[in-house]
């Protein structure tokens, strides 16, 4: 009844408006009484239409069997989660390797890692990886906190995590787009970007995507022997910590293609220990189409390493003739630039070209050429072949051939820092 | 000592960077409301009017399993004064990854900015066990509800009540929009009832799982899907076990939803002598299906042009 009412209400109410308007019309004096009049009419109207929908959604629900009474007012619709039980996730990236060195074949765990995250309390979550290889035994590699709920658009992190270094050198080893990681990012920024310290990001608030992060560590990389340590049980004098800074920025050049850029610069700053710098540059096509081509990314990452390094220099001998060592700056650089384009759903194919010098010592150049090629069986398996000629100036060139087999189970979700 | 050219290049990254962070200019409008699909950012358009200005972060054309998370969308979120999402976990693959940064506790799904518009609806298809065996599933229900226009009703309903609830100076005004959205949908189910008539009854398969509600409303018999499992795409096995299915069922329509891949879809029609139809599980992604209203009719009007003889897409 209360339905039918409503309706003939909302029926009636346009002629009504328009009788109120005529009245208007008559006279001037009446002019403020009819205003008034007209709104009050107005917001019966609207409370009326309100009622109709009110009615006529319960209606349809009636109607269409749906929303169960104990549904009608429930809130968002979130997975459930046992607040006992993080979302925990295991990556098994298993590997078959050889090369025409003559090193013979090899079954390689590339890595199991076990990754565990869950939000703590309102204004922080953490997460942890625990990874394992055949070549490196079994180590935390992360454990962090988060903050989740700071004012001003900004981020604090805290523990053991990869540093906000450039593009790849913080990505985890399955989560990149080749069987290994770049041999440029290997060599000047060894260990991915591994460091202890803190973080802190801020996202610009404005329409156009501007973030920086900048970082204070023991380190950023394996190479922990230096600067040396100083006190006890490898503290280090203040301006012996490793600084970090990394802005970003992103433009939409179409609805389809776009662009990222950012820059890196760390330091140690006791006497210039070392200055690293880098620029990466990412170029997506992404047409959201279902035709067989999909898109492609280009990618590129340059590093100029400028560091002292400390006794691997001979610089004469001691009265015993043996060899004395000293201190010595190199100036080195690498990158490495690619293509990769997808192919239908599930296949990707791809070229890298790598130029990587050591952090020190002779130069020792090396140069390697990539092909790549990938199969998606589904979301949550990969199989990947890679050949790669390596071209080397104090070594006899190699061609390797290395075939990817990665697996996750569990939890699986794509973090925003490794799209 | 870093060298000059090094120092030249820093200096020039950094001007580049920060010229890129300096402020947009755009109208201010009442409520800055991000929508995850274009469904729902339709419907908030409709409802809200003036009130709203509403940007959409997918599109229609693409697969809402595999939106791209742009960067861009992460600023649109950080600005945002409410996030509406189609919710059931449909947006899984990216919102969450982009809320993590977005740096905008509000419209996280605790918050009261986050408008879930599943909230009414009753899901379908909802596992009895979440194990991956059975491909890419859902744990709350199949969420492509919204191809039902009457859940759509319950959609709208839900989205009027949050943007109510995060601007309360506006409730009379969504109000008003819910009925006028409303009537516009009473009025079109009615036509649309009348339309799909033909489909009562015939049997299809669909590319991936997500025509149930559908289905259920017009009376569609599924059978099967092109996708071994949901999110798993076919193998050579099962598609000669669907073939011989559709043979045996004497299935005539194939259903082909527009972010998948048409090649696969027509070899299957073509070796059952079946129709391919063309949808799109999301407004605008068949041509002029901006709205939610275009859209539900475009994907009848091809599901009954095929049924009836003709292909569509």
């Amino acid at each position: 009844m209360e339905f039918h009412r409503a309706r003939a209400l909302l029926r009636a109410a346009p002629a009504l408006l328009l009788a109120t308007a005529a009245a208007a019309a008559t006279s001037d004096d009446d002019l403020a009484s009819v205003r008034a009049e007209l709104a009050a009419t107005k917001s019966q109207l609207a409370a009326t239409q309100s009622a109709l929908a009110r009615v006529e959604s319960r209606l349809d629900e009636l109607e269409s069997g749906a929303a169960a009474p104990e549904q009608a007012s429930s809130g968002p619709r979130i997975p459930p989660v046992n607040i006992n039980n993080p979302a925990i996730s295991l990556v098994v990236d298993t590997a078959l390797k050889t090369d025409t060195h003559g090193s013979g074949w090899d079954f390689a765990l590339q890595s199991g890692e076990l990754f565990i995250s869950a939000p703590i309390d309102p204004f922080l979550r953490g997460y942890a990886s625990l990874a394992g290889s055949s070549e490196e035994g079994f180590d935390i590699e992360e454990a962090a906190v988060i903050t989740t709920s700071l004012p001003w658009n900004l981020t604090v992190k805290g523990g053991r995590f990869f540093a906000d270094v450039g593009r790849f050198p913080h990505w985890h080893g399955e989560q990149l787009p080749f069987v290994d990681r770049p041999p440029s990012i290997g060599r000047l920024i060894p260990g991915e970007s591994r460091a202890e310290g803190g973080e802190l990001s801020w996202l610009a608030p404005t329409e156009h995507y501007f973030r920086v992060t900048a970082g204070i560590y023991n380190s950023i990389g394996e190479t922990d022997e230096l600067p040396p340590t100083v006190g006890s049980e490898g503290s280090r004098g203040f301006d012996q910590l490793t600084w970090l800074v990394h802005p970003s920025t992103y433009f939409d050049l179409t609805d389809t293609l776009n662009l990222e850029l950012g820059g890196t610069f760390a330091t140690i700053a006791d006497r210039g220990a070392r200055y690293l710098y880098g620029f990466d540059a990412t170029l997506r096509h992404q047409p959201g189409t279902s035709e067989f081509y999909q898109g492609f990314v280009l990618g590129s990452e340059w590093y100029w390493n400028n560091e002292e390094f400390q006794d691997v220099v001979e610089i004469g001998t001691d009265p015993d003739g043996n060899p004395i060592f000293g201190n010595e700056r190199f100036r080195r650089n690498g990158g490495y630039g690619y293509l990769e384009t997808f192919l239908s759903r599930s296949y990707s194919l791809g070229a890298r070209f790598d130029y990587a010098e050591e952090p020190f010592g002779p130069v020792d150049r090396q140069l390697t050429y990539s092909t790549f090629a990938t199969w998606y069986p589904s979301e949550f398996q990969r199989l990947r072949f890679q050949f790669d000629q390596i071209d080397q100036r104090h070594a006899r060139n190699d061609q390797r051939f290395t075939l990817q087999w990665t697996a996750f189970l569990g939890s699986h979700a794509h973090g925003f820092a490794t799209r | 000592m870093a060298s000059q050219p090094v120092k030249l290049g820093s200096t020039a990254l950094c001007a580049l960077l920060l010229a890129g962070a300096l402020p947009a200019t755009s109208a201010e409008a009442a409520l800055r409301v991000v929508a995850a699909l274009p469904d729902v950012g339709d419907m908030a358009r409709q409802i809200g009017g003036d009130r709203v200005e509403v940007v959409t972060l997918a599109s229609g054309s693409q697969d809402p399993h595999r939106v791209p998370m742009k960067p861009s969308f992460v600023t649109k979120l950080n600005r945002a004064d409410a996030l509406v999402v189609q919710g059931l976990g449909l947006e899984h693959t990216f919102l969450p990854a982009l809320l993590e940064v977005a740096s905008n506790p509000k419209i996280l799904p605790t918050g009261e900015a986050y408008i879930d518009a599943s909230i009414y609806v009753r899901p379908l298809e909802v596992p009895t066990s979440q194990s991956r065996a059975q491909g890419e599933l859902h744990p709350l229900g199949n969420p492509h509800y919204n191809l039902d226009p009457v859940q759509g009703k319950l959609m709208a309903k839900a989205i009027a009540e949050g943007l109510a609830r995060v601007d309360p100076a506006g409730a009379s005004a969504y109000a008003a929009g819910l009925a006028r959205y409303s009537a516009l949908l009473d009025q079109k189910i009615a036509e649309w009832d009348e339309l799909a008539a033909p489909l009562r009854g015939v049997k299809a398969v669909s590319y991936h799982q997500d025509l149930i509600y559908l289905a259920d409303r017009y009376g569609l018999e599924l059978v099967g899907t092109i996708e071994t499992k949901p999110g798993v795409p076919a193998t050579p096995g099962h598609l000669e076990e669907l073939v011989d299915t559709m043979k045996r069922e004497q299935v005539k329509l194939v259903i082909r939803e527009v972010a998948y891949e048409m090649p696969l879809a027509q070899t299957v029609a073509e070796r059952t002598g079946a129709r391919v139809a063309t949808i799109s599980t999301l407004a605008g992604g068949l041509p002029g299906t901006e709205s939610y209203v275009d859209s539900i009719e475009a994907n009848l009007k091809a599901l009954v042009q095929a049924v009836q003889g003709g292909a569509s897409g």
